[in-house]
């Protein structure tokens, strides 16, 4: 991911609110290849992410003038737009999205290279992946599933093989101990 | 359920931000960020813990074509008029995509090598009888794009639009060169038709229409303003 200040995209953002297309068009140079890693993760294929991507940087277009102009959130804003944009579209379909065991073992590993030379975001990368070590495997598994594979509980319950109802204290707990340890 | 108990909204935020909501509560939580800030703090909290596990995928490279896909729709949703947005079937048909994505690169290449700026040449000003103008209007070189820009502030009500008409040069009915913005500015690719009109035409037009454009193709409210177009030198 390029590195652009988060006052840069910012500033951009609030741009976009005056309707400038040079400036949405920026943003996508910027944005768009990392919105669309999260959509083809949560979506599953190159097509309906590549869609979804589209509808995403419209609403972004014309939900600038929303945009909380909180300093440095420029980034979490886009992602929360596109990853609303791929849940909407999730929920909407069947229930076709079936995980093999490797993919399920995959959603029990953390990535762990972050953008090259970003010392903000490797301090927060690292503090939620020391965090999310501490948590149970089952709990790690339940919450990676969810945030990156866009699975509501009853299809991670069918994923794993578990009832409903251990899932969700599973998520539950997961997110307790998740805040916890952020906060600490 | 009471939203006062912190402990309850941070449970519901942390299950906003991942996806568990169903459909109701999770439209039912935006709604209550929109009304109490702390549900919008919550929310924008776990939106931040759990970003590093997005900003640390690996980034995918979209299509060419997607950039002037999207173009295309926020120039029919924004100040463009009233053209809907093909649905998902069109957009995902790929030959299309491909024709302008090659496109889209001829275009890029052209730019690159005859000109970094397209030049932008006077069109008209846009003022109402004895005011201050209102809006400038110009174009690229070979006339593909408009470019509009606001130069005070323009006051009508929500519920109407100002609408920008092309008056062909020996009559004829005017063509709409899309809505005018209230505040800003924007550029406007134009087709081939209203491209060849510009170019012969004498003169400009603003009508006051229903918002979102004139629902018949022709100018339907008062003409505000008619403005001659600048020769090009």
């Amino acid at each position: 991911m390029p590195t652009a200040d988060g006052n840069e995209l910012d500033d951009l953002l609030r741009r976009c609110a005056r309707q400038d297309a040079s400036a949405l068009q920026a943003l996508y140079a910027h944005a768009a290849p990392l919105l669309l890693a999260v959509l083809v993760r949560m979506l599953g294929t190159r097509a309906a992410a590549e869609d979804a991507l589209q509808d995403a940087f419209i609403r972004i277009w014309q939900q600038a003038g929303q945009f909380d102009r909180i300093k440095g959130r420029a980034m979490a804003w886009m992602v929360a737009i596109a990853r609303n944009r791929a849940i909407d579209l999730q929920r909407a379909r069947r229930p076709t999205v079936l995980l093999d065991a490797a993919e399920l073992a995959a959603a029990e590993q953390l990535r762990v290279e972050g953008p090259a030379e970003n010392v903000e975001f490797d301090a927060a990368h690292a503090a939620l992946r020391r965090c999310l070590e501490l948590l149970g495997g089952a709990q790690r598994q339940c919450l990676l599933l969810a945030y990156q594979r866009g699975l509501t509980q009853e299809r991670i319950a069918l994923a794993i093989g578990q009832p409903l109802g251990t899932v969700k204290s599973w998520v539950r707990r997961g997110l307790q101990s998740l805040r916890a340890c952020m906060e600490s | 359920m009471n939203y006062e108990r912190p402990e309850l909204l941070d449970r519901l935020a942390a299950e906003y931000v991942l996806g568990l909501l169903r459909y109701g509560a999770r439209a039912r939580f935006e709604r209550l960020c929109g009304e109490r800030p702390p549900a919008l703090a919550a929310r924008q909290r776990w939106e931040d813990r759990l970003l590093p596990l997005s900003l640390a995928l690996a980034p995918v490279t979209p299509d060419a074509g997607r950039w002037s896909q999207i173009e295309r729709a926020i120039d029919a949703t924004s100040a463009g008029g009233a053209a809907p947005r093909p649905p998902a079937a069109a957009r995902r048909w790929w030959p299309l995509a491909l024709a302008a994505g090659l496109l889209a690169i001829a275009v890029l290449v052209g730019r690159l090598t005859f000109w970094s700026e397209p030049a932008w040449q006077p069109v008209a000003l846009l003022a109402p009888a004895n005011a201050a103008p209102l809006w400038r209007v110009e174009r690229s070189a070979d006339a593909a794009q408009i470019k509009i820009r606001t130069l005070a502030p323009v006051t009508l009500g929500a519920a109407q639009s100002y609408e920008l008409w092309v008056l062909p040069s020996g009559g004829g009915n005017p063509v709409s060169l899309g809505l005018l913005p209230r505040q800003g500015g924007l550029e406007r690719r134009l087709t081939p038709t209203q491209r060849s009109l510009l170019l012969a035409a004498r003169q400009v037009a603003v009508s006051v229409e229903p918002a979102g454009g004139s629902p018949t193709g022709l100018p339907t409210g008062p003409v505000v303003i008619v403005a001659p177009i600048a020769r090009a030198t």
